[in-house]
């Protein structure tokens, strides 16, 4: 039988969907295995008891990368709410408020996307004391600015579509006029974006952290565990980089994929090709 | 079309990215036979140049500072000998040093160096406060050509020490400005070229007034530890610092050499927590009482450490100066988890729930900090986690920067790395500071201890010194304030036929102290 492609789509999110839970799941059940050292079976290649192999303290890389990938999914879904927050007030307050309210909107969503992004994390996250928090704020504070900017575009043209003027006019009321006509309009564009924020949050808090300014040493995150590899690549620990690199990557192009899909089944206009 | 000129450009583009990673010339290994390429990790490239003033060849990472002459030297054994120096004695109270130095030194300036030079030397080096401690002197004085006196504000039997770090410069020339990158002294080597972050170029000094130096040039490289092994593995090294992780590997035409240290490494014990935030962090365990620190003491496996943390590169450490002479055996202990356990449930701490030890409702539990991006200490710290957990101790581990640690290891424990040729050492760590109620690293303070010390510094004749220290020891011994894990060997990658001379005990620092002796160094003929 061949389902139609929203059904497929919607079959493909799911299972998106499900490996994401069970990764954030086995993550945080493997916390402890993650940071056991077990000097009995240290620099082992990757054989069927460890099949991502050890480091030099006889850690499990498997559960080491598993950790660090729920620990990254963590940062995502904590900075891409915040971030998606923070862009739908400021986009939508601009686009309606218009006036100075907009210049100066507009003005701060320039100012933080003139500044490198990475180099905004590195100053937000030792501000906030590194760690977790300051990662987290880091990334939401610099992430939502595109968002912001894509959503006060969608209401500044969404505000001048000729059945929103024809509703108005009819005096239907502001709270219709949003739930009726502004969001279902906004909502795929919006989802979506959001949805891309968790790329994107994912890389930088494993390249901040890599460098130093993020997760403490410690935690097994992404960016710790490709830190800690560097210094043994040479001596030929191919697996202490390849495996958890690798899975980061295939993270980040299952959520790309999430969010391309996800546009494609909520965009009216894409919907029904 | 398009795709040709495409394909060409990204081939092109290719070329260039590998062309440009060998941008850099190699340093050809030597392969002359008077010279050596030394390699360096990056961190001991001296920042303010090869000023004594400002710091070269004293401080944490102490070595002999080469291409100046110092007053004394530390002999293999760590005893005092001379190399400026043809003679010293301590006054009655204490309080003055008289030295008589050789006649005939020059600097490579063509100048004679006297005891003004080495009095302006030692005035200079106080009133610049750098990591040379001379907060004792208060001033030195040329009493003739070849006699210097130092007036000291206190009594300080080890002042033979100091003059061992301290290289004399040219009053005459001297000019802190230019000095650092183009010093002027009498040492064995003098400065031929520096390009800051890559290399330093010596040449030896022909008109030495010792042994002329068998080496007669000796490039330094400074390379992170990776590079390090690449250039050995490229052959454009004659040696090469190395650590543990790399030991295992072999290289065509090079093997390991393992010089013994007193780079130790070990913890603190805040002895005076008590605290209700200590008691949330759990280390009220910690100053509950000596027994607690001593069973920790006792119950560590050393020999497990250094096998599974140092691939077996290393000695057991039992103190901060293992082996120097003022070295106490009393701090030697085996590992004993039974006594150790006997010693838990004698302090109160008896077994409870998940085999961990409880007291009045408190777990006994530590978390043990080590410096960030250290694997070495990290290793440690997991290592000697696992080996308290056997003890019923709850161990955790927490990653930690040099911004907070010595804040954090006022009330908690950290591993540390120590190791100096002088018996100061000692006093930093475990006699109260000045104006304080407890020792500068770690809280901790015995009375006995601070007098037993004072009265070492107070002694007139160093020999005699040497047992006041280690009363001092034996004193401490019983409280367990620090608790000694292993001395790291230091490691390094030689070409086959390079003779590299004895190597007296290596402080702290992986860096210069092989060098020391580079000068008696030879290539087999």
């Amino acid at each position: 039988m061949r389902g139609n492609r929203r059904k497929t789509t919607l079959l493909l999110l799911i299972f998106a969907a499900g490996v994401l839970c069970a990764l954030s799941l086995t993550g945080e059940l493997l916390a402890e295995t993650a940071s056991a050292a077990d000097f009995s079976r240290k620099n082992l290649p990757p054989c069927p008891a460890c099949p991502f192999g050890t480091d030099w303290m006889g850690r499990d890389m498997l559960a080491r990368t598993l950790a660090g990938l729920s620990l990254s999914l963590r940062v995502g879904a904590l900075t891409a709410a915040a971030s998606g927050a923070v862009a739908l007030v400021l986009g939508t307050a601009a686009a309606a408020l218009g006036g100075w309210a907009d210049a100066l909107i507009s003005w701060v969503i320039d100012l933080v996307m003139g500044v490198p992004h990475i180099l905004l994390i590195i100053l937000i996250s030792l501000a906030c004391g590194r760690g977790f928090w300051g990662v987290t704020a880091g990334v939401a504070l610099t992430h939502w600015t595109s968002l912001a900017r894509l959503v006060r575009g969608e209401v500044l043209q969404l505000k001048e579509t000729p059945w929103l003027r024809m509703s108005r006019r009819l005096g239907v009321s502001r709270s219709a006029l949003l739930r009726n006509h502004l969001l279902p309009h906004l909502l795929p564009q919006f989802l979506t974006g959001v949805i891309l924020q968790f790329p994107h949050a994912i890389l930088h808090e494993a390249s901040v952290t890599f460098l130093g300014f993020g997760l403490p040493p410690e935690q097994p995150a992404t960016g710790i565990i490709l830190e800690e590899s560097m210094a043994y690549l040479t001596t030929g620990r191919w697996w202490l980089a390849l495996f958890p690199g690798l899975s980061l990557v295939l993270l980040v192009v299952l959520f790309a994929l999430i969010g391309e899909r996800l546009r494609l089944l909520l965009s009216p206009a894409a919907a029904q090709e | 079309m398009k795709k040709t000129i495409f394909r060409l450009f990204s081939a092109l583009l290719a070329f260039t990215l590998l062309a440009g990673c060998r941008a850099v010339p190699p340093a050809e290994a030597s392969q002359d036979k008077n010279s050596v390429t030394v390699v360096m990790p990056p961190t001991s490239e001296p920042e303010a140049g090869f000023d004594p003033i400002h710091g070269w060849g004293a401080g944490e990472h102490v070595h002999e500072p080469l291409i100046q002459s110092t007053l004394t030297v530390t002999n293999p054994d760590l005893t005092i000998g001379y190399d400026l120096a043809t003679g010293m004695e301590a006054g009655e109270d204490g309080l003055t040093w008289t030295v008589t130095i050789r006649e005939g030194v020059k600097f490579t300036d063509g100048t004679d160096l006297t005891a003004t030079d080495v009095a302006f030397t030692y005035n200079a080096a106080r009133d610049a406060s750098s990591v040379t401690d001379l907060t004792m002197l208060d001033y030195a004085e040329a009493v003739d050509d070849t006699t210097v006196v130092f007036h000291l504000t206190r009594p300080f039997s080890i002042w033979p020490y100091t003059m061992a770090t301290l290289g004399i410069v040219p009053e005459d020339t001297y000019d802190p400005a230019t000095y650092g990158s183009s010093p002027i002294g009498s040492g064995r080597y003098k400065l031929r070229q520096w390009d800051r972050g890559q290399q330093v170029i010596l040449e030896y000094n022909t008109d030495y007034y010792g042994d002329l130096p068998r080496m007669e040039q000796v490039t330094i490289l400074f390379m992170e530890e990776d590079a390090a092994f690449l250039a050995v593995q490229a052959g454009q090294a004659d040696l090469a610092y190395t650590s543990a992780p790399y030991a295992d590997q072999t290289v065509d035409g090079f093997s390991l050499l393992s010089v013994k240290t007193v780079d130790n490494r070990g913890i603190n014990l805040p002895t005076n927590v008590t605290s209700f935030s200590a008691v949330r962090s759990g280390n009220v365990f910690i100053g509950d009482s000596r027994m607690v620190r001593q069973a920790i003491n006792l119950g560590i496996d050393r020999q497990a450490m250094i096998d599974n943390v140092l691939n077996g590169w290393g000695t057991p450490a039992y103190s901060v100066c293992d082996g120097l002479p003022w070295y106490s055996s009393v701090n030697e202990v085996e590992c004993d988890r039974e006594k150790a356990a006997a010693l838990l449930d004698a302090a109160g701490w008896l077994p409870g729930a998940g085999g961990i030890r409880e007291k009045e409702g408190i777990q006994a539990q530590l978390t043990i900090h080590y410096t960030a991006g250290d694997s070495v200490r990290q290793g440690l710290a997991a290592e000697l986690a696992n080996q308290l957990g056997e003890l019923g101790i709850k161990a955790n581990i927490k990653g930690v920067g040099w911004d907070t640690a010595y804040d954090d290891a006022l009330s908690n424990p950290l591993v540390w790395g120590w190791g100096a040729h002088t018996p100061m050492e000692l006093y930093n760590i475990y006699h109260t500071a000045p104006g304080s109620d407890s020792a500068q690293y770690s809280p901790y303070s015995n009375t006995k201890v601070d007098e037993l010390m004072d009265a070492a510094l107070a002694c007139t004749d160093l020999e005699k010194s040497y047992a006041l220290w280690q009363q001092a020891q034996e004193e401490i011994a019983n409280d367990v304030p620090w608790v000694w894990l292993v001395n790291a060997d230091h490691l390094y990658w030689v070409r086959n036929g390079l003779q590299v001379a004895q190597q007296k005990v290596h402080p702290h620092g992986h860096g210069w102290s092989i060098v020391n002796n580079v000068d008696q160094w030879e290539w087999n003929s």
